[in-house]
């Protein structure tokens, strides 16, 4: 009989948005790991004993877990780790640790205006969940406008961004430019949040800029490069890749009256578009 | 009858190179003759997932089964009790096992899903027998397996069946029904694709009257998801049917792990040192399940599946693994035709090369997972991602007597010609390529479809069909006969009559496929 797989350490959490990324040290090869065991409970504290299997979050082969989906305003949970051999056989359940997701701004800021729903699908956007391909028909000039208060996502934003990668697209720099009125010129930085379903395996830059000037560059991470043929990541066993991105927008790019925010796909593959949203700070 | 059939002693330079708890139980998986665990009352059913032969050679074969008498149960373990068993396997050369000529007992152990790979050695060459296990009072079904000639003999005959691509959920395996009932078949090369990861859901779930619980609708990545999958396509009775009707040899592509996976590189962005972790899993799943000798248990995400055996003097058989040491996509068209860039890895075109260049066999077979016949640029995923490594297998070819290569992964009936450089059509052929079809991945199909022309542009493509099917394959020390078969449909069911959709015949030192 092979060994009792060792008991998991190393435990680490790191905060994102929406999100808790849990990592730990990966065991050996012998005995094969099937697979971990993630436990979980809301709140920053475990209760004593073995974990119980009503609070299994997840399994996963791989020693890593992003517990995704959390509430926009920030949560922390409390996580145990055990290993299951190649034999069925269980491993003692690791310390606990805690971890807080990040607030987004979606939930601590003010809503000036947004592009769909930040939900984790891309179901709401035009031609989702798969009719990428009429997009380059459709906007022969790389060029997507989308007017707040007169367009609709179902209508004139289309669920992918491309990209210089994307042959089928011609391989152009599209640009998603989004026209929003404010009534005033506003004192304090904005937020834009900027979530996405998935990215391709090329990764990229998507541009930001406000009134002409450029804001930043969002670094695409490699997705898995499916958001283009499925468009909820919320689907229990989902292999879409979410993305969160929330920078700001200096209030001295914004003015009173006409706005333009544009996106550009600088480099890489396409996005495939959760929600677009500017915030006010509270 | 041989005195010396016995059980096969084990590889000890293979055992000295993992730990000791792995060898103890890798050796009492292949032979454990003081097998302690004596059977405790089991499940009925034990033998559901059939048996198998494989690595076939003239004195004998490995002989496979997994214990399952729960196939589905989503631990991945066959609704087996978490302990070792002791399985008992008689070889005879007669079904109703009345002259028995070798036994031997393995243990069935939970760290491999309670499969078992006894080699059998000591049996006559070219020769037929049966095989079957048992535990307590539950026998399996009776497998038949014919030895291959002794080394240099004569043969007059050889045939062979290729299939690929079985995605269960696509429809019926009616043509694993129809290449079971051949009669004139001496071993089954799976070309890749044996298993398909994508999550099972209605929206391609065609094979009708099948229905699969929300355990099968994810990905997967675990090894009780991978176990789970084989569990399931191998319950099909005509899967079942061609591993007992003939001792099969597997190559794979890329679903037996993820979709267009290349090397240790994930499609779909997981990170190197996470992905191993799944490879490893997938590659143990893959031994696990097969009928393969110890070589092919992978340590962590390293394995080796490459093989080869000769059938007498008529044919040398080399199994390639063009994907777990090839060279990732090209950056550019540059990338793309860098000398340097490798398919198979420099090791493993070294042995290929070094086995065709020292062949005495008439015929010469390769198979692999990717197409190698010129095709388009565009078809990075195949052999024309790679054109400087086709260039070094086509020159290798050419040092051999007859070669041909069996490939699958394009759901496709294609027969093709190798041509000795496909930038120089001048220099004649060298040899010959045949592409089997799908078993059931993308259901019915259609003979053809709007992107046939990007085969059928290219003269040195003589076939194109896209129903499914299987390919059948006579050797003979005159000439090659490959049957192409097709059924119209999987989807409904499983009754669809076979198809001869094309035949070709190529003599012995005439590379072309001539109509027959």
């Amino acid at each position: 009989m092979s060994p009792r797989p060792e008991t998991v350490t190393g435990l680490h959490t790191e905060p994102a948005l929406a999100s808790t990324v849990l990592t730990w040290d990966a065991l050996g090869w012998d005995p094969l790991i099937d697979h971990y065991r993630i436990y979980g409970i809301a709140g920053d504290s475990a209760p004593s004993g073995d974990p119980r299997e009503d609070d299994l979050l997840a399994k996963t082969v791989y020693p890593r877990f992003v517990h995704d989906g959390l509430d926009p305003a920030g949560e922390a949970w409390t996580y145990r780790v055990l290993a299951v051999s190649d034999a069925g056989r269980r491993a003692k359940p690791s310390a606990p640790i805690t971890g807080t997701s990040l607030p987004s701004v979606t939930a601590t800021g003010r809503e000036i205006a947004t592009i769909g729903a930040f939900d984790g699908r891309t179901l709401e956007h035009l031609l989702a969940p798969s009719g990428y391909a009429s997009i380059p028909e459709q906007y022969p000039e790389a060029l997507i406008e989308f007017v707040q208060g007169a367009d609709d996502p179902g209508s004139d934003w289309p669920y992918l961004l491309p990209g210089p990668g994307d042959a089928w697209a011609g391989k152009k720099a599209y640009r998603a430019r989004w026209t929003v009125t404010l009534e005033g010129a506003p004192a304090q930085d904005h937020d834009l949040a900027v979530w996405l379903v998935d990215t391709t395996r090329l990764g990229g830059i998507l541009r930001v800029s406000a009134n002409g000037e450029v804001v930043t560059d969002i670094e695409l991470p490699r997705g898995a490069t499916r958001g283009s043929r499925e468009g909820d990541a919320t689907l229990p066993g989902s292999t879409l890749l979410r993305s969160f991105h929330e920078p700001a927008i200096p209030a001295g790019l914004l003015q009173a009256g006409e706005n333009v925010i544009e996106l550009e796909l600088a480099e890489g593959g396409w996005v495939a578009w959760d929600a677009v949203g500017l915030f006010a700070r509270e | 009858m041989p005195a010396s059939a016995a059980p096969a002693p084990l590889s000890r330079r293979r055992l000295l190179q993992v730990s000791v708890a792995s060898a103890a139980v890798i050796a009492l998986g292949i032979h454990a003759p003081e097998a302690h665990a004596d059977p405790p009352p089991q499940r009925e059913g034990l033998f559901s997932l059939g048996v198998a032969s494989g690595a076939p050679r003239p004195d004998g074969a490995v002989l496979w089964t997994r214990l399952a008498p729960e196939p589905l149960a989503e631990d991945g373990h066959g609704g087996m009790d978490l302990h070792p068993l002791s399985v008992r396997w008689h070889v005879a050369r007669d079904a109703e096992f009345r002259q028995i000529v070798a036994r031997g007992q393995a243990l069935a152990q939970p760290e491999l899903a309670h499969a078992v790979h006894p080699r059998v050695e000591g049996l006559e060459p070219a020769t037929d027998y049966f095989y079957r296990f048992s535990v307590g009072r539950q026998t399996s079904p009776v497998g038949r397996l014919r030895t291959l000639p002794a080394e240099g003999a004569d043969a007059d005959s050889f045939s062979v069946g290729v299939v690929s691509c079985q995605a269960w959920y696509h429809g019926h395996f009616t043509a694993h029904k129809h290449l079971a009932a051949e009669e004139d078949l001496d071993l089954v090369v799976f070309v890749g694709d044996y298993i398909y990861e994508y999550g099972i859901t209605e929206t391609n779930l065609w094979r009708q009257g099948a229905e699969v619980g929300p355990a099968h609708a994810v990905e997967i990545e675990t090894l009780e998801q991978y176990r789970l999958r084989y569990a399931l396509f191998k319950s099909d009775p005509h899967l079942q049917a061609v591993h007992a009707r003939v001792p099969a040899v597997v190559v794979w592509d890329d679903h037996e792990v993820q979709n267009n996976y290349k090397g240790d590189v994930s499609d779909t962005g997981i990170p190197d040192d996470l992905f191993a972790h799944r490879i490893a899993v997938a590659y143990r799943a893959f031994y696990e399940n097969m009928p393969l000798d110890i070589e092919a248990l992978p340590e962590g995400p390293d394995t080796d599946i490459t093989t080869g055996f000769d059938v007498g003097s008529l044919a040398r058989f080399s199994m390639l693994d063009s994907r777990q040491f090839r060279d990732q996509l090209p950056v550019d068209a540059e990338d793309q035709y860098r000398e340097e860039r490798t398919i198979l890895g420099m090791e493993q075109e070294a042995w290929v090369t070094q086995r065709l260049a020292e062949s005495p066999a008439t015929w010469n077979v390769l198979a692999n997972g990717v197409v190698v016949a010129a095709v388009t640029e565009g078809h990075t995923d195949m052999w024309d991602g790679y054109p400087a490594a086709r260039q070094r297998l086509l020159d290798a070819m050419a040092t051999s007597q007859n070669p041909v290569m069996l490939t699958g992964d394009i759901h496709k009936h294609v027969a093709a010609e190798l041509l000795a450089d496909f930038t120089d059509p001048g220099r004649g052929n060298v040899g010959v390529e045949l592409v089997c079809t799908s078993v059931g991945s993308d259901g019915d199909g259609a003979k053809t479809n709007p992107n046939a022309g990007v085969w059928t542009q290219h003269d040195y493509i003589k076939l194109y069909d896209g129903r499914r099917g299987y390919v059948h394959v006579r050797l003979t020390p005159q000439e090659m006969v490959s049957s192409f078969y097709v059924v119209d449909w999987i989807e409904a069911d499983d009754t669809a009559p076979k198809q001869l959709t094309a035949r070709f015949t190529t003599p012995a030192g005439d590379p072309h496929l001539i109509p027959s």
